[in-house]
Formats: C-alpha cells, sequence, structure tokens
C-alpha cells in the first residue's frame, strides 16, 4: 500500500512576520521566524496547548497525551504538536477524535511527509487545523531543523504540557524553550524509576506545575489561556444540553433535591433529574451524602 | 394376608420425587412398622391410620404390617403418605381390589375420623401425576392445584368411599381463577414523583432498587404499590410461582390467577427463612418471591449473612441449597425492592428534623448493605417527606392502570430485540441493545471518568438507560437517558 499522497489539495499559505495573520504569541519570542510555510486555516495559529513528550512513548505516556490533548481539543483550545511519532501524534489524533482543531509544526519543510506515513494525519490535520514549518518548501530533515522547530511549539503556545521526557532530550529543550518564553509549563508526573519520565519529573522539581487530573488542566488553562472557547458548546454535544443554565446556577447558590429544582424552576420532575444527571456525568454537580445536590 | 405397592410421592426441593409405599401384612406377632427413612411425621401415620381405617368401617388387621418407603436411601418427610399406606393395607388384606391400588397414584393425610386432609405440595404431587399419566387420588377438598388440564384427579372426601371404587374424577372444568383487583393504586401517592419513576423503571425493566428516605416518608406505601403496575404472571411463571407456594403450604390460587407474589419479609428474618433451608428444607421468601417482588423494608437492618445470601438468586433466579442428602433447587427470580433509612436515627437530610447521628455512624449505616449486593442493585433513588400542602392539595399524579400499561408496552419492546430481559444483557448484546451513536458514547465515556465508574457500574448504568430509552419509544439510547439514569446511582457507586 503506497502512503497517503501529502499535502495533495491542502490550501497552502505563507505568512511574513509582518502579515496580521501572524501568530502574535510566536511574534514575542526572541529569534521568531521570518516566514511560515504551512496548508490548512492560519487561524488556527491561535494561543493554544502545546503537547509534546517522548517518541518511544510508553502506554502511560500515550494515554495521558490521549485524555489531556481530548479534553482540551474539546473545550476549543488548538493543540500544538510536532506530528512525530508517539505522544505527538497521539494528541493531535485525540484533539481530531474530540472534533477540536490541532497544529501541527513540523521540522521539514510544510509539504514534505516527516516521518513517513504520517501523510494521512497530516491531511486530516490540515482539514480543520493546520500543518505549519519555518522552513522553505521541499526542505529535508536535519538534525538542526528539529531542535529549531521546538522553540516554535514553545513560541505558538500560551501552556505547554510535558508528558515523558528523557532528560537531555528534545521535549526537554522545548519545556526549556517555553520557560525562556514566559509560557506555563504544565507537566504529568511520572515514574522516579522511569527514565522517560527524567525530564517532566525534574521540571517539578524546578517548580513547574503538575497536572493529575482533567480538572486540573481546566484550572491551569484557565489561568494561562483564558475561559475555554466553546464550553458551552462541548458540553452541549456531550449532553444535548447546556451546562451553564439556570439548573447549574440554581444548585451552586442552594443544594437542592430534583423536586426542588422542578419546582423552582417549573420543570416536570424527569427533566429536572436529567438535567442534574447530566450536570453531575460532567462532574459539576455532586450528590451529597444527605441526598442533595450542589456544588463539587 | 399379602402385600400390596401404592406409588406416592415425596417432595425434594418443589420437585415430587416418586415413592412406593409397599405393604406387607403377614403372619407374626401384631405390630405395625413403617421403614424407610420417614421423618417423625411418618412414623405417626402408623395411629393416624389405625383409627381412620377403624372410623371407616374397615378392618385393622391383627397381624405383622411392615410398610417400606422406597426408595429406601431417601428421606421423606410429611403426612402425605398416610392415605397410601391405608390404600396398601386395604388392598393387601384384600378388603379392596389389589389392582385398584395398583392403578393409581395416592396422596393426602388421614384423620382420626377417616376423612381425608390437605397437605402442602399438592400442585408438585399433580404435576408429577400427570407427568406420570397415572389417575392421582388425593384430599377432596376443592383445591386449585387439581384443576391442572390433563390431569386425572379422584377426589377423596373419605376413606370409606373407597368401597365403591375409585372416586370419579373431577368434572370441575378448570376454573376461572378470579382474583379481585388491588385496591391500591399509584394515584393515592401524592408528590413522591421521582419514586414513581424510578419504581417504573424498575418494574419495565426488571432492574433491583433501592428506596432510601426517613421513616414515614412514604416508601412502604410506594413499594406495596409496585405490584399494581406489573403486567399479570405468563401460563408457565403462574405454574412455576403456584409451586413454589404450594410446596410451602400456602394458598396458591392468587398465582394461579395472575396475581405477581409480593412478599415483605420482617427484617428479623433468618438465612433459612430468607433462601429456604431447615429440615425438612422449604422454600424462603426470595422463592416465595418467585416472579414477583421481594420487598426488604429497613434493608440495613438485616442480618448482613442472610442479606449476603441473597446474592446468589439475584444473580442466578434460582437457590442451589446443599445438603448430606444432596442439592436441592429452588426457583428465585424476583424483583428485588429495598427501603432503607438514611441512618440509624433515620433523618439525616431531612429539613423538619435533626438528624442525632454522627458522621461516622451514618456512614456506617449506609454502607452496612455492603458492596456486592449493591453492585446488584441497579436504581437507587430518595424519597422524601412529601410537604403538607402538597399531600392535600395534589391530584396524585399517573395512576397504577397507566403505567401498567407503560410497563407492559416495554417489555414487548424488550421481547421483540430477542436479546434476552434488560435487566440481564451484558457485553456485546447490551452493546447493541443501546446502538449508542458517537456523541451518547462520548458522553457515556465522560460519566465514567467523571464518576469512576467501574465496568459493571457501566453495564448497570445502560441497561437502566436501555429501559428509560423504552419508556419514551426510543430506538437507541441517547445522552438525555444516560442523563437521567446517573441521577438514580448510590452515592459513591464506582
Amino acid at each position: 500500500m503506497s502512503p497517503a499522497p501529502w499535502p495533495g489539495d491542502a490550501p497552502a499559505f505563507e505568512i511574513a512576520i509582518d502579515d496580521p495573520r501572524y501568530p502574535r504569541l510566536l511574534a514575542q519570542i526572541e529569534d521568531a521566524p521570518k516566514m511560515l510555510y504551512g496548508f490548512g486555516d492560519p487561524s488556527v495559529l491561535a494561543p493554544g496547548l502545546a503537547v509534546v513528550g517522548a517518541r518511544r512513548a510508553t502506554p502511560y505516556g500515550l494515554a495521558a497525551a490521549r485524555l489531556f490533548a481530548g479534553w482540551a481539543a474539546a473545550a476549543g483550545y488548538p493543540i500544538i504538536s510536532g506530528a512525530a511519532i508517539g505522544c505527538d501524534q497521539a494528541a493531535h489524533g485525540a484533539a481530531l477524535e474530540a472534533g477540536g482543531r490541532t497544529v501541527a509544526v513540523l521540522g521539514t519543510g510544510a509539504d514534505v511527509a516527516y516521518p513517513s506515513g504520517s501523510g494521512a494525519l497530516l491531511t486530516q490535520i490540515a482539514s480543520s487545523g493546520c500543518v505549519v514549518s519555518e522552513l522553505d518548501w521541499g526542505h529535508p530533515a536535519a538534525k538542526w531543523t528539529f531542535r529549531a522547530r521546538n522553540r516554535i511549539i514553545a513560541g505558538l503556545a500560551g501552556a505547554l504540557l510535558v508528558l515523558e521526557a528523557g532528560c537531555p532530550s528534545g521535549t526537554f529543550i522545548t519545556a526549556d524553550r517555553a520557560l525562556d518564553a514566559g509560557r506555563d509549563v504544565l507537566v504529568v508526573p511520572g515514574s522516579i524509576f522511569a527514565p522517560e519520565c527524567r525530564g517532566p519529573n525534574r521540571l517539578l522539581r524546578q517548580g513547574a506545575v503538575p497536572v493529575t487530573e482533567v480538572s486540573e488542566l481546566a484550572d491551569a488553562l484557565m489561568l494561562s489561556l483564558g475561559p475555554p472557547p466553546n464550553a458551552l458548546d462541548a458540553s452541549e454535544t456531550l449532553y444535548g444540553l447546556k451546562t451553564d443554565d439556570d439548573v447549574l446556577s440554581s444548585l451552586r447558590t442552594n443544594p437542592g433535591r430534583p423536586d426542588d429544582i422542578a419546582r423552582a424552576l417549573g420543570l416536570d420532575i424527569i427533566s429536572a433529574a436529567r438535567r442534574i444527571g447530566a450536570l453531575e456525568g460532567l462532574g459539576l454537580v455532586r450528590k451529597y451524602p444527605d441526598g442533595r445536590y450542589g456544588p463539587c | 394376608m399379602g402385600q400390596c405397592t401404592v406409588g406416592t410421592f415425596t417432595l425434594s426441593g418443589v420437585e415430587a420425587v416418586s415413592v412406593d409405599a409397599e405393604v406387607d401384612v403377614g403372619a407374626g406377632l401384631p405390630t405395625f412398622a413403617i421403614v424407610g427413612l420417614g421423618d417423625l411425621a411418618v412414623q405417626e401415620a402408623r395411629e393416624r391410620v389405625r383409627s381412620a381405617l377403624r372410623a371407616s368401617g374397615f378392618d385393622v388387621p391383627n397381624a405383622r404390617v411392615v410398610v417400606n418407603l422406597a426408595p429406601g436411601p431417601v428421606r421423606k418427610h410429611g403426612t402425605g403418605f398416610d392415605l397410601p399406606i391405608a390404600v396398601g393395607i386395604l388392598a393387601a388384606t384384600g378388603q379392596l381390589p389389589s389392582r385398584l391400588a395398583s392403578g393409581c397414584l395416592a396422596v393426602g393425610e388421614l384423620s382420626l375420623d377417616g376423612s381425608v386432609r390437605p397437605i402442602a405440595g399438592m400442585l408438585a404431587y399433580a404435576l408429577a401425576a400427570r407427568a406420570a399419566g397415572v389417575p392421582l387420588v388425593g384430599p377432596g377438598s376443592a383445591h386449585v392445584a387439581t384443576s391442572l388440564d390433563g390431569l386425572d384427579y379422584r377426589p377423596l372426601e373419605r376413606l370409606s368411599q373407597l368401597r365403591g371404587g375409585l372416586p370419579d374424577a373431577t368434572c370441575a372444568a378448570p376454573t376461572a381463577h378470579l382474583v379481585a383487583a388491588s385496591p391500591l393504586d399509584f394515584a393515592d401517592v401524592a408528590g413522591h414523583e421521582l419514586a414513581k419513576r424510578a419504581l417504573l423503571i424498575a418494574a419495565a425493566g426488571g432492574h433491583n432498587v433501592l428506596m432510601v428516605g426517613p421513616p414515614g416518608s412514604g416508601k412502604t406505601m410506594l413499594a406495596r404499590r409496585l405490584p399494581t403496575i406489573l403486567p399479570p404472571l405468563s401460563p408457565t411463571e403462574r405454574l412455576e410461582t403456584a409451586l413454589v407456594h404450594s410446596v410451602a403450604g400456602l394458598d396458591e390460587a392468587a398465582a394461579f390467577g395472575g396475581v405477581r407474589p409480593f412478599r415483605a419479609p420482617h427484617h428479623s428474618a433468618s438465612i433459612a427463612g430468607l433462601v429456604g433451608g431447615g429440615s425438612p428444607p422449604r422454600p424462603g421468601e426470595a422463592s416465595l418471591a418467585h416472579n414477583g417482588v421481594l420487598f426488604l423494608d429497613e434493608m440495613p437492618e438485616f442480618g448482613p449473612a442472610a442479606l449476603q445470601a441473597l446474592r446468589q438468586p439475584l444473580e442466578d433466579g434460582e437457590i442451589t441449597l446443599v445438603r448430606a442428602e444432596g442439592r436441592l433447587r429452588f426457583p428465585a427470580r424476583f424483583a428485588l425492592v429495598g427501603a432503607a433509612n438514611p441512618c440509624p436515627c433515620g433523618f439525616f437530610g431531612d429539613g423538619s428534623k435533626p438528624c442525632t447521628c454522627s458522621q461516622t455512624l451514618v456512614a456506617r449505616y449506609q454502607n452496612r448493605i455492603g458492596g456486592p449486593l449493591m453492585d446488584r442493585i441497579d436504581i437507587v433513588v430518595d424519597v422524601n417527606r412529601v410537604d403538607p400542602a402538597l399531600l392535600l392539595d395534589s391530584a396524585g399524579g399517573a395512576g397504577s392502570a397507566s403505567m401498567r400499561a407503560q410497563v407492559a408496552h416495554v417489555r414487548e419492546r424488550a421481547d421483540e430485540r430477542l436479546l434476552g430481559p434488560t435487566a440481564q444483557l451484558a457485553g456485546s448484546a447490551l452493546l447493541q441493545a443501546c446502538g449508542l451513536d458517537r456523541s451518547c458514547r462520548h458522553a457515556l465515556e465522560t460519566v465514567a471518568r467523571t464518576q469512576h465508574l467501574s465496568g459493571r457500574g457501566v453495564t448497570r448504568l445502560l441497561r437502566v438507560a436501555r429501559t428509560v430509552a423504552d419508556l419514551e419509544d426510543a430506538a437507541n439510547v441517547t445522552a438525555e437517558h444516560i442523563a437521567e439514569v446517573v441521577g438514580f446511582r448510590a452515592k459513591g457507586e464506582r
């Protein structure tokens, strides 16, 4: 089977540093690229969450990449990564699956499918997000190009999530560049015995923010990127029900039972129960031991 | 002087096992012995038989009488051997033609005055006699079991009637077992809309349900009305349920009439009382609730061992008792309805009265039912006291008739799926029945993640959601159905 053709008919773009479409955050770093070449929709190059990790990732790292990238993408934050095998591709994949938008920053020319066999993924990324590179069309891969690429990932991101990384490693360099650029560095802690986790654990020691749950990531992204662009949309796709609604605000101010809510808001009991159930399922309210529902 | 064998039965679980009463009347010192592992009631048959024969005008042989209940190693119990022994003695002494004795099966207890008294388990005997295709001679009092289709039943009021040969077959047409409609109705219940909804779902899908609420909030009232929305027993179920009731010596007329049993044992019930046992082994409350409802009021007050003994019937639909003499099976497929106070004093979470229990006491009380049993309870619903104002002016909401129609409809839908009862769906059959689309699958994953659900938790959630969808005639389970079921889970359930 021949690999999927890349770039195919994806729409190409070239953006110079003085172009209004040039990403604002990227322009702030010391050695911002003069030109960006790419395919897809350049408006996705907004401040987002960069997810970086080792190519030879363990199942733990891949699961964490899928969990956090998937959630952040569903919440509407762009997911930025490097399209490399391992954590990068897991993050892109999870973002696409969640219906989110994602940016792949390549260490080759944007029209080169690298690593080979990633053409199908790149095509999918470019159809809703974009694939971008500072290197001219057709530029081949070299050791230095990937190191340089890492600074663009750090520059594009409002926050960086580090999964698994050796020390030293490319991922670790990206984290260093993000710190230089004043970005928030979030870290998924790992085992103290695993060489794959030496990087993240060292970053933690240096004061990075640990992320052990989706809610912690949500809090961190709220601080560094602002409220999730489509929290409401994301929950609508989850349940067909609005979460940002009168039931939630009512329970937040005054915990109650389904029949209290039904009476207070003039709902029938079944729809009140369903809306409370949806909120509980999203982890926004919980049932207290005495049977009332209220904020977690 | 001679020998005669009369066919009869003894009970093993809910089955009648055939036994031969062999009677030998011969020369020797006048004695009367019964051998063949009979219990005390069987031994006492000697006195009853002797008096009944004399009172009926027959001769009591002044000879050596030995009765052997074969097969020897099987334990026999009960008073049903009186009649076959008496018939055997009469035939062996030439007072009755021996072909009369050998051409029929006989069961019944004898009174000292020669009348034949009813005994427990008539339905089991009737079924066995029907299967054997032999006439059954038994007590004459009107008995539902004896009107079984295809059974040749010969009712015997008094032993003396045998002088005229076998009594005539009952010509009673299969009685139309009319049972008075229950006076209870859900329409009488004011408020409690959520609890009624939970019971509706439970009845429709055959799910087990636990109601939690302070004393006097209406848990028992709600549970007692559950049978009014259950569809009548199917013909096979009638027979199964009536059989258990018959073996337990209870009136089986209601079960024959299609009324689902509703058993509400007190919380002091022992293990044997709940799941069956004793000597001779009798069906317990769980079996008596077969095809119906087992209501455990004050569930945490039940003995932990008795409660945990319910796990097997909840899983398998039957109870297997293992005894030295062998394994006995009692059917026990029931819907479990539990009621519990939220804490020992009962008022935790109730606005009207302060709770006097400490936090740890509340937590311990709520955990008393135990994880493995809670795992088999699909729906947990809070029942709160209804505002007095609401009690007086509300119209009561849905009545039993409309709820019963909904239940019947959902059960039909479940049958059409051909995947088995909704409450027992699992694995790929469950997924096939639910037909989750992408967004719904996502919703379920989110719930599982935020609520830390186990695989079993997800399975239970989906089963109940399938029933909720059926209530709406929806082909597929949607996120809304799942959202409703999220609220019916136990606190802190995994």
